[in-house]
């Protein structure tokens, strides 16, 4: 009777010579090769057909520079889901467009492309050629007043396309202080630009001077623009207000009123002062500003002036809260050089559409088309380029796994032998 | 920080009490942040366009220089509020004459303005430009005139021109105006105010 160490001997030279038997055995009668069809991105179309009609477990190679239409991809796609080994290399120029409705009343649509750095989009849209913008920091936005039809851009070679967002509703500003000329020229250089302002001012103790009827209500007023500490008798209501999706400029000092600390982007430090000669003109901050100091947590600086924050913002819900450091930007338009007035109207303009209410737009996946994003979409239907997926076409298990099991089967046996005394 | 208009051609300083009077006036009745005192802004340099409300008077011929008519075009373009008003409260007199077409070249052509406009009701309520104790005083054209003039631009108030002789009401010390049984600088507010919430 075998000992169970004579058995445990056998089994390792039966399983050895078990995988030396099967490594023989394909390699006298491989398995029928795969058949491996190579395109490159501008003949793939007419070989469709022919490739659909390919046995299946066939592999498909596409070299891609651009990326293919839609229906390509799609097609792709659906031969790789039919049991076809589908298979893509190149590096296609990544590049998507969005468009996003916002408040602006001279810019119904924000146009945002991402690309590498120093590529040249041409945005159109199915009437006419819209502008040309130049990508930085792999991106560049544009604010279109009228869209015909569909927009369009092209950027490295390919054609991005995007259906035009659901225009919104233009929502009047809010504007609270104290009556100062910084009131006066943000409310009048809004106005100049489009906007519906509400103003209410405060004049003499329980004397307010108000132009429109102030209510914070995100069906009504898109952003709200407090200039002193005036804006603590809004009380809790603004907090509220932004977190069901309003906007907050907090300029000045009006950061440290009790009602809105809580959700500023940081805590007004004491003022930097600049010395302006009589003879020089007015540029923005050139008096001097409040810097924003102890950001909060997710607040996001987006000016610096003199090594400290000028311009932070943060979300809040819904809502996003700027705090601008700048009190009296009023001189700038007032005393600035030629073309300051245009300069300060578009600056606080930006400033409300970066922060003002948009209601979420219900259509967006509908709009998203197949040439929003080209590379993506081909990522998702093909799978990442084949340099970066590891592949695997041998149809068994790889050889060198099997050679290192046959080692450690004779060599278990060997040891075993040896430890009992046999050769 | 009130402002009085510096020109080149006539006495601009002609009413000095007034920008200290006014000063007192806005802080005694409202919460507007004053500067004690005034300034003068001579309207041929760049650094007029600083104070976007300006006070200007004189009993002589207004002729602005190039550098005066370029910076008041400015001045008005930008949004800032200039205040004339006549000493002389004579519409025959030198400085209506003269001052009214300088404004019509540097802003335009002034016109009536409305007694219900909102400047009469920013802070105290006037049924018009409040009258004063000068335009009958055998001086002048002893008229008493129902109508303020103005130069409008989108709506708002670029250049205000007076001829009932503010200046000369308010030409005294603010200690003086205990005597009164009613101040007759109210209407100063009323400007102010305009000028900074319009």
């Amino acid at each position: 009777m075998r000992s169970r160490r004579s058995r445990l001997e056998l089994g390792c030279r039966i399983a050895a010579f078990a995988l030396i038997g099967w490594l023989i055995g394909t390699s006298l009668f491989p398995p029928r090769p795969i058949r491996t069809e190579r395109a490159a991105a501008a003949t793939i179309a007419p070989r469709l057909a022919a490739w659909t009609r390919m046995p299946p477990a066939s592999e498909l190679h596409v070299d891609l520079d651009t990326v293919p239409d839609p229906w390509i991809v799609d097609w792709l796609a659906a031969l790789r889901a039919s049991g076809h080994i589908v298979r893509w290399s190149g590096s296609p120029s990544p590049a998507a467009i969005v468009a996003e409705p916002v408040g602006d009343p001279r810019a119904h649509v924000r146009v945002g492309v991402a690309s590498p750095n120093g590529a040249s989009v041409v945005l159109s849209d199915d009437a006419a050629l819209i502008d040309t913008m130049h990508v930085a920091s792999l991106g560049a936005l544009e604010s279109v007043p009228l869209v015909v039809g569909a927009l369009h851009a092209s950027v490295g070679g390919q054609s991005l396309e995007i259906a035009r967002p659901a225009a919104v509703r233009s929502r009047a500003v809010f504007v609270v202080g104290r009556a100062s000329w910084e009131g006066k020229y943000v409310a009048t250089a809004l106005e100049e630009d489009g906007w519906s302002v509400i103003a209410r001012f405060a004049v003499a103790p329980g004397v307010e001077v108000t132009e429109g009827a102030p209510m914070l209500d995100t069906s009504r007023v898109a952003a709200v623009i407090a200039l002193d500490s005036t804006v603590s008798r809004l009380g809790g209501a603004l907090a509220g207000y932004v977190r069901d999706g309003g906007g907050l400029i907090l300029a000045g000092t009006a950061a440290s009123a009790a009602n809105v600390r809580a959700v500023a982007p940081g805590v007004v430090g004491g003022r930097i002062r600049h010395i302006v000669q009589p003879a020089q003109s007015i540029a923005l901050g050139a008096t001097g500003f409040y810097p924003v100091t102890s950001l909060a947590e997710n607040a996001v600086p987006l000016e610096r002036r003199d090594g400290v924050v000028a311009v932070a913002v943060r979300r809040i819900d819904a809502g996003r809260v700027m705090q601008v450091g700048y009190d009296d930007t009023w001189r700038w338009r007032m005393a600035g050089a030629e073309g300051s007035v245009d300069a300060h109207r578009t600056w606080w303009s930006r400033v409300v559409d970066a922060v003002a209410y948009v209601p979420a737009s219900p259509d967006r996946a509908q709009r998203a088309s197949a040439r929003a994003a080209p590379v993506a979409r081909l990522v998702e239907r093909l799978g990442p380029p084949a340099s970066a997926s590891r592949s695997n076409t041998s149809g068994g298990p790889d050889r060198r796994i099997l050679l290192t099991l046959i080692m450690i089967c004779l060599l278990q046996e060997w040891s075993s032998r040896r430890l009992r005394g046999l050769r | 920080m009130f402002a009085t208009a510096q020109y080149e051609s006539g006495d601009w300083d002609s009413a000095p009490f007034v920008p200290a009077n006014i000063i007192d006036t806005i802080a005694r009745y409202t919460e507007i942040p004053v500067a004690p005192i005034g300034v003068v802004a001579p309207l041929s340099e760049e650094r007029m366009l600083r104070y976007p409300l300006l006070y200007l008077t004189g009993h002589l011929p207004v002729r602005f220089n190039a550098a005066e008519q370029r910076n008041v075009r400015r001045f008005v373009e930008r949004g800032g509020l200039l205040f004339v008003d006549d000493h002389d409260h004579d519409v025959d007199g030198v400085f209506h004459k003269s001052a009214t077409e300088e404004i019509a070249r540097a802003a335009g052509p002034l016109a009536e303005l409305p007694n219900d406009h909102p400047l009469y009701s920013s802070f105290f309520k006037f049924d018009g430009p409040p009258a004063t104790s000068q335009e009958l005083n055998g001086w002048g054209d002893n008229l008493v005139h129902t109508h303020l003039l103005a130069v409008q631009r989108e709506g708002r108030i670029a250049v205000l021109y007076s001829s009932k002789d503010y200046s000369s009401e308010w030409n005294y010390h603010p200690e003086n105006k205990r005597f009164l049984a009613v101040d007759n600088t109210r209407f100063a507010v009323n400007l102010a105010v305009y000028a900074l919430t319009a």
